[in-house]
């Protein structure tokens, strides 16, 4: 048994269960299960404050995060945890907005606990659509701030590049083209329950490219063309709706 | 030629306000027409990662609110400026939220760039993007990631000139200024 007790998984997709990034962080407190860590997982959108307002709420007052500090509701979601684990998807090299407002809270209620003593370990997973995943060296390292501001124990943040492959289907059901994304979460795993940080190889097998840019280039154009003709909207793809 | 002042502060942070009005200013001064939007009052829900801006209405966000305006007007203008408080090292949710929502103006095609892996252009204009950060106490490390980030980002939408600049608000006003000043010549207004 380990140090470790008990982990948190928030996942910071709107894609909830069927994102990449549920896959990814699922899989992980999984590992960390077979390890003695109890572990839990919450969707950010579940926490308040959540989105920002009602989509179908067209005449509905501005989002609440629009007029005040945000409430405090994805601390509370900590509560008694020793490992905080947030998965998040990359968008526009950066976490998504609902990422950013839920650290803004969460640091809001660290810097009025005034805690130092017991801090959790915090370790973040980017999903990134490109298969290259140094695109997302930004938002690890803006994790990085978001855990230092918080006085959490950073631990270190692994990033997937070609997220697609995954496509939110989960790991751990014999996919030898995912095995490289199963082994690297295992190691993670592995020195998180001894309250170690993540190993340069666990980062190492999360990253690894698995096709050449080149022929991702090919096959992700020819997957996006697929997915237009099946909607019959090929020939649109390129519309320009907003040309001046 | 055309800028687009995305004002994301929050709610009660007012230092922004001062430097898009001397932004909005300085760009008027040169002969620049200007939309602004504060975004802290803008009706912008959070991107539901569905790609429907690329696969089901092309170009357009499937979410009807105010999002679409704020797309069509970083199309329209020839210079984006973001205005956000450093958080983290990156932007505020609120000017966040609305970059999130306007990936429809790039295409879901990739292409390759100097051996690195980016969506193609939608449109075949010339952008210019310039990122202003304000920070309540100097924090080096966030803004060079502030810097990073408005990097990164002018290389994936391909602008063809882009600056950044980290502001810091108990600086003088005149020092502050100036910084705006050297964004604006580098990003090509009144050079």
């Amino acid at each position: 048994m380990s140090g470790l007790r008990r982990a948190l998984l928030l996942v910071g997709s709107p894609r909830r269960a069927r994102s990449t990034s549920a896959s990814l962080g699922g899989y992980l407190l999984d590992r960390l299960a077979n390890h003695g860590v109890t572990g839990c997982a919450h969707f950010l959108e579940d926490l308040p404050p959540a989105a920002a307002y009602d989509v179908g709420a067209g005449s509905e007052p501005a989002p609440a995060s629009n007029r005040a500090v945000p409430a405090i509701g994805p601390a509370l979601a900590i509560g008694d945890a020793d490992l905080l684990i947030l998965a998040f998807p990359l968008y526009v090299d950066a976490p998504p907005a609902p990422v950013i407002r839920a650290m803004v809270a969460m640091a809001e209620a660290r810097r009025r606990e005034r805690a130092t003593d017991g801090a959790p370990g915090f370790v973040a997973i980017v999903n990134c659509g490109f298969p290259e995943a140094h695109h997302a060296d930004v938002a690890l390292a803006i994790s990085g701030r978001f855990a230092a501001v918080c006085r959490f124990r950073w631990l270190g943040g692994m990033a997937m590049g070609l997220g697609g492959m995954l496509g939110g289907r989960p790991l751990g059901e014999g996919d030898a083209r995912l095995a490289h994304l199963e082994q690297g979460l295992e190691l993670a795993a592995a020195a998180l329950a001894r309250d170690e940080a993540v190993p340069e190889l666990a980062r190492e097998l999360l990253a690894r490219p698995v096709v050449t840019p080149a022929r991702f280039v090919a096959m992700g154009n020819r997957n996006w063309s697929d997915k237009a003709a099946a909607r019959g909207l090929q020939d649109r793809l390129r519309e320009q709706p907003y040309r001046r | 030629m055309r800028a687009l002042l995305l004002n994301g502060a929050p709610e009660g942070e007012s230092y922004l306000d001062s430097v898009e009005r001397h932004l909005g200013a300085a760009l008027a001064g040169a002969g620049w027409e200007i939309d602004r939007v504060a975004l802290r009052q803008s009706k912008i829900a959070d991107c539901r990662g569905c790609f429907g801006c690329w696969i089901r209405s092309p170009g357009i966000c499937v979410i009807d609110d105010e999002a679409r305006e704020v797309a069509r007007l970083m199309v329209g203008a020839d210079l984006i400026l973001g205005l956000t408080p450093v958080v983290f090292g990156g932007y505020s949710a609120e000017l966040k939220r609305a970059l999130d929502r306007s990936i429809g103006n790039i295409l879901p095609f990739f292409m390759l760039q100097a051996g690195e892996v980016l969506h193609a252009r939608r449109y075949p204009y010339e952008w210019r993007l310039a990122a202003v950060g304000v920070q309540g106490r100097a924090d080096e490390a966030e803004a060079d990631l502030f810097r990073r980030l408005a990097a990164r980002n002018a290389r994936n939408f391909q602008c063809s000139l882009a600056g950044s600049v980290v502001l810091l608000e108990s600086d003088p006003w005149e020092e502050a200024a100036a910084e705006l000043t050297r964004l604006l010549v580098q990003v090509g207004v009144g050079a």
